[in-house]
């Protein structure tokens, strides 16, 4: 026997709106055929509604059942273990489940399920946009309960809305206390987020075309906020991300001990203790970052960057290390020394392996080099002379440079000519290490976007540049860009100024650079809504048990475990008589008449002498009771009652002046009647 | 089932004043009750029902004075009076009458059924098929009868006054619930105290006593009385009072159906007679808790319910839990 239960149908279109809305985010991120399987699954159910197609039969359950180990299997074995492999498997099984939804209690299980897959969708993004979306999801999973719960016939979708909405809203409230108040536990385990995503931002090598690419893109990097002063002038909005001083000819590295990405102590080599390499001159500047993740450690700075609050890795080439991978939104406080110098007395090692270069290649360039120090004075004077040599020839900043010949320094110096910042760094470096001065490479961004709503710079992935430091002596390292003796409005003014009509440039993003460029409300809007995404970062994302801390702080002076305490338990008791009053829904009373709100009056203070009228009983049956009890009271109680009885049922209807002086004799009465309690009342109490 | 006291408590509530109408109905009562002792209250609620303008049923063991009562209450109030005892091959045109063709004039005349009478004693009206009952359907609510596509006006006033015996006897097609709502009340009679019954065994022969009664109120007195009823003031926390009953018996779990508002009309209707028979001209609470039971009983129905008499305890259960003042 299969009595499969009927779902009605309004539940059953509010419970497709849920998962088809729930499935909608996930596609984007899926493989195509896993969202078609998804898709499909949803018409059966609904050909299954429709009595076009049966329930799946045992063997096709079976098949699928197979299906999604196999997938399963493959997409582990493909992407690895972690976050992408389990959703498309819990996304695959949470739509077979439609297919089989034939009790009520089938449909309960898909709802949770839809709970949980907006749960995993926070897995991938936090951002404003995707916490009202998954609302949205919420809100239609709602919906899909109270149409499931509401008689079959009953249609009333904007009903059902409505109150999905209500409950949404009443939820706020609660869910933001629970936000502040609940304590931040560190996970037990984690989970490895995203291991099939790719790096993203700057690398630690840096091959012609590297930081090119980075250029065609328009997404976030990091955001800034500079603390009580105006940010510095764009050109002096160097990003310091990585040092890179080994060059075999084609590539710069960094160089490290271990292969290693996720050891930052590694990377950083060890924690070398800056302060006796650096003179800090001048007024530090503070300023909060908040990266975007890049699934690498190094942070990003301003020259000569440390930390209060945190802890992190410091290298021998002043870069900044987190400890562990940036795999989510990452936000740290630093502040910078920008009047500073450093390495003044620079090690022999440090020496060697900042003048080193491959055995041979690129002889045209190396002679070129000797050539032009010989022609000058000063380590100095070379250095500029290299630098108008750039500005005074053809050289060209493109982000579509021509390939690279075998000898690629010779090539893009004497024959190409043009070049994006990796070229000009390159070259830059080449040269002044084939004549022994100590040169290295730094890669990181360069430029920000102000944003005057918050306050606030942005950083986008086409900021990316790449420049040189060279060794002088009595200056210690000094940071020279080549790409600004070519290209000066690429570091005064920013890429756009520089490379605006490129129409590579951001031709990965969204909106392509024109639009961007040209459109003044859409820039305006656009900044708006980074600045709101940046406000819900800062103040939401990032609270953590930390800012937990610090806000209860200031809000109740020094946590205490009693204070914290009290407040979850007071917290939590407002929570459960909310909780009750919405169950038992006290019905508020009608306001009750002033002369019946004074007959109550009467009748408990005869309470006082066990003689409280009882639910149900009449003035009159309650006057003849009293009256057979307490004969001594027999008087007054038939004024009082007769008074009373000819106020509230009797013939002529009163005004109310008259019922004013009506209850004032009333209240003359009920004083007798009380002088006369009084002792008695006492005489039972003793 | 047939307890006594709820009525002795019910009589000290009423709230007597002392005026023509309210002396008018003591020699009424005084008067019927010759014939029926110790039943003063019972006596009462069937002239309260009668002057509303309701019909009664009364419900009772046999031997109990159904008929009595019926009798000395038509003789009472003067008004013609026929009794139909009802059995099992009655046929409605027993009660309505029927056209028979007469030699003389060559023609159907019609013979009024007892039916055509001020007050009708319907006799043990359970013994009878559902056919019969049902005649006395539009009578009962139209005061009209249709025979042979003729409407015919049945007399002014025109009570009717049902016994049965209690459906868990023998013999009995228990009332539909359509035809219990169009009785305005219920009474049970209930065994006579010992006092009453000592004095009903000193008497010779009950009929002797019913003969005795002597017509304390005109016809036109009866009508007068049921239009003064209808002109007693109900102020507005009593309405709120008998709403707030009527809301305790509607959509909860142990009330099969709550009650109609021909329910809640008759509800009204019998407190302001009971009022104005008191001698007052304004409802107060207790008129409505004296009637109540008898108004409502035979309308009310547990979820649970064999035998259609747990309208008592829900009764009760409007009685204490609803409260007067709110």
């Amino acid at each position: 026997m299969d009595i499969s239960y009927q779902i009605p149908r309004a539940a059953l279109v509010w419970l497709l709106a849920a998962v088809i809305l729930v499935i909608l985010p996930q596609s984007i991120r899926m493989p195509v055929w896993i969202s078609l399987v998804a898709f499909s699954c949803v018409t059966w159910r609904i050909f299954i509604f429709r009595g076009v197609l049966p329930y799946p039969g045992r063997i096709m359950r079976v098949l699928v059942v197979l299906f999604t180990l196999v997938v399963s299997v493959t997409q582990m074995r493909n992407i690895g273990i972690g976050l992408d492999s389990a959703a498309s498997l819990l996304t695959l099984g949470f739509v077979f489940k439609l297919i089989e939804m034939r009790q009520k209690r089938d449909i309960y299980v898909v709802i949770s399920l839809c709970f949980v897959m907006a749960m995993v969708a926070f897995l991938y993004s936090q951002s404003v946009l995707s916490t009202l979306y998954i609302m949205l999801v919420i809100t239609a999973t709602i919906g899909a309960m109270i149409a499931l719960n509401r008689s079959s016939l009953v249609s009333d979708n904007a009903g059902t809305a409505r109150l999905a909405g209500k409950i949404i809203l009443q939820a706020i409230p609660l869910a933001v206390v629970l936000f502040i108040v609940f304590p931040r536990i560190a996970p037990l385990w984690a989970v490895p987020l995203q291991t099939g995503t790719s790096t993203t931002g700057v690398s630690d090598e840096m091959s012609p075309g590297d930081i090119s690419q980075l250029g065609r893109s328009g997404d976030l990097a990091f955001r800034v906020q500079f603390e009580n002063i105006s940010p510095p002038l764009h050109q002096d909005l160097y990003w310091r991300g990585l040092v890179l001083d080994d060059f075999d000819g084609e590539t710069w590295r960094r160089t490290r001990t271990s292969s290693s990405y996720s050891v930052a102590s590694a990377l950083a080599d060890f924690q070398w203790d800056w302060e006796d390499r650096v003179n800090k001159n001048g007024n530090p500047i503070y300023y909060n970052v908040i990266m975007e993740p890049t699934q690498q450690p190094w942070l990003y700075s301003l020259h000569l960057a440390e930390s209060e609050t945190q802890e992190f890795y410091r290298s021998r080439n002043f870069e900044l290390f987190n400890n562990g991978l940036i795999s989510q939104r990452f936000s740290y406080d630093l502040r910078s020394f920008t009047n500073n110098q450093t390495d003044l007395i620079l090690l022999d090692s440090a020496r060697n392996r900042s003048t080193r270069l491959p055995e041979s290649g690129n002889q045209r360039s190396r002679e070129f080099a000797t050539q032009l120090r010989d022609s000058v004075a000063s380590d100095r004077d070379y250095v500029y002379a290299v630098l108008s040599h750039f500005q005074q020839n053809e050289y060209f900043y493109t982000l579509n440079p021509a390939l690279l010949a075998e000898d690629r320094v010779d090539d893009f110096l004497f024959n190409t000519l043009e070049g994006f910042c990796e070229h000009y760094a390159s070259s830059f470096t080449f040269l002044m290490r084939s004549v022994g001065i100590p040169a290295r490479v730094v890669v990181g961004y360069q430029g920000a976007e102000y944003n005057r709503f918050e306050n606030y710079m942005m950083v986008y992935q086409y900021n990316a540049h790449a420049w040189s430091e060279v060794w002088l002596e009595g200056e210690g390292w000094v940071r020279f860009d080549p790409t600004g003796a070519v290209s000066p409005e690429r570091v005064e003014l920013g890429m756009e100024a520089a490379l605006g009509d490129d129409p590579a440039f951001m031709e990965d993003g969204l909106f392509s650079g024109l639009l961007r460029g040209n459109l003044n409300w859409f820039n305006t809007l656009r900044l708006r809504l980074d600045a709101i995404e940046y406000e819900w970062n800062r103040r939401v994302v990032n609270y953590d048990e930390e800012v937990q801390f610090e806000f209860f702080t200031k809000l109740f002076g020094e946590v205490t475990e009693q204070k914290v305490l009290l407040l979850m338990g007071g917290l939590a008791s407002l929570v459960i008589l909310a909780i009750g009053l919405t169950v038992i829904r006290i019905e508020p009373r009608s306001k009750r008449a002033p002369l019946d709100k004074f007959y109550f009056k009467i009748c408990k203070e005869l309470g006082k002498i066990n003689l409280e009228r009882k639910q149900g009983e009449g003035p009159i049956a309650y006057r003849n009771r009293v009256c057979v009890a307490r004969p001594d009271l027999s008087e007054t109680m038939f004024e009082l009652t007769d008074l009373y009885v000819k106020l509230s049922y009797g013939e002529n209807s009163q005004n109310d002046a008259q019922l004013k002086v009506e209850i004032k004799n009333l209240k003359v009465m009920f004083a007798r009647l009380k002088s006369h309690l009084g002792p008695l009342a006492r005489l039972k109490q003793t | 089932m047939f307890s006594l006291n709820a009525e002795k408590q019910s009589e000290t509530q009423a709230n007597f004043v002392d005026n023509k109408l309210s002396q008018q109905v003591q020699t009424i009562v005084d008067e019927v009750g010759k014939a029926l002792l110790g039943k003063d209250h019972q006596i009462r609620l069937a002239l309260c029902c009668l002057f509303s303008g309701g019909h009664l049923l009364i419900e009772d063991l046999p031997g109990m004075g159904k008929t009595t009562l019926s009798y000395a209450l038509a003789k009472a109030l003067g008004l013609g009076y026929n009794r139909i005892q009802f059995t099992s091959d009655l046929l409605p045109a027993d009660i309505l009458g029927i056209s028979i063709f007469d030699q003389n004039t060559s023609q159907f005349t019609f013979h009024p059924g007892p039916i055509f009478n001020q007050l009708v004693l319907a006799d043990e009206i359970n013994r009878t098929t559902p056919k019969t009952q049902s005649a006395l359907l539009e009578a009962m609510e139209e005061r009209q009868v249709t025979i042979e596509g003729e409407t015919r006006i049945l007399p002014e006033p025109f009570f009717v006054i049902a016994t049965q015996n209690p459906v868990t006897l023998a013999g009995t097609y228990p009332l539909p619930e359509s035809q219990l709502d169009r009785f305005l009340m219920r009474l049970r009679l209930g065994y006579p105290d010992q006092q009453a019954e000592r004095k009903l065994l000193e008497m010779s022969t009950e009929k002797d006593k019913v003969e005795d009664i002597r017509q304390c109120l005109s016809v036109k007195d009866v009508i007068q009385f049921r239009k003064q009823s209808s002109e007693v003031k109900a102020s507005g926390p009593l309405l709120d009072y008998v709403l707030r009953l009527i809301n305790f018996t509607r959509g909860k779990d142990d009330f099969h159906f709550g009650l109609s508002p021909r329910g809640s009309l008759a509800i009204m209707r019998s407190a302001k007679t009971w009022a104005l028979m008191c001698g007052r001209n304004h409802v107060v609470p207790e008129d409505v808790q004296v009637i109540l039971p008898w108004v409502v009983e035979h309308r009310l129905r547990a979820t649970l319910d064999d035998d259609g008499h747990t309208g008592a305890s829900l009764v009760q259960r409007l009685l204490n839990e609803v409260d007067v003042i709110d």
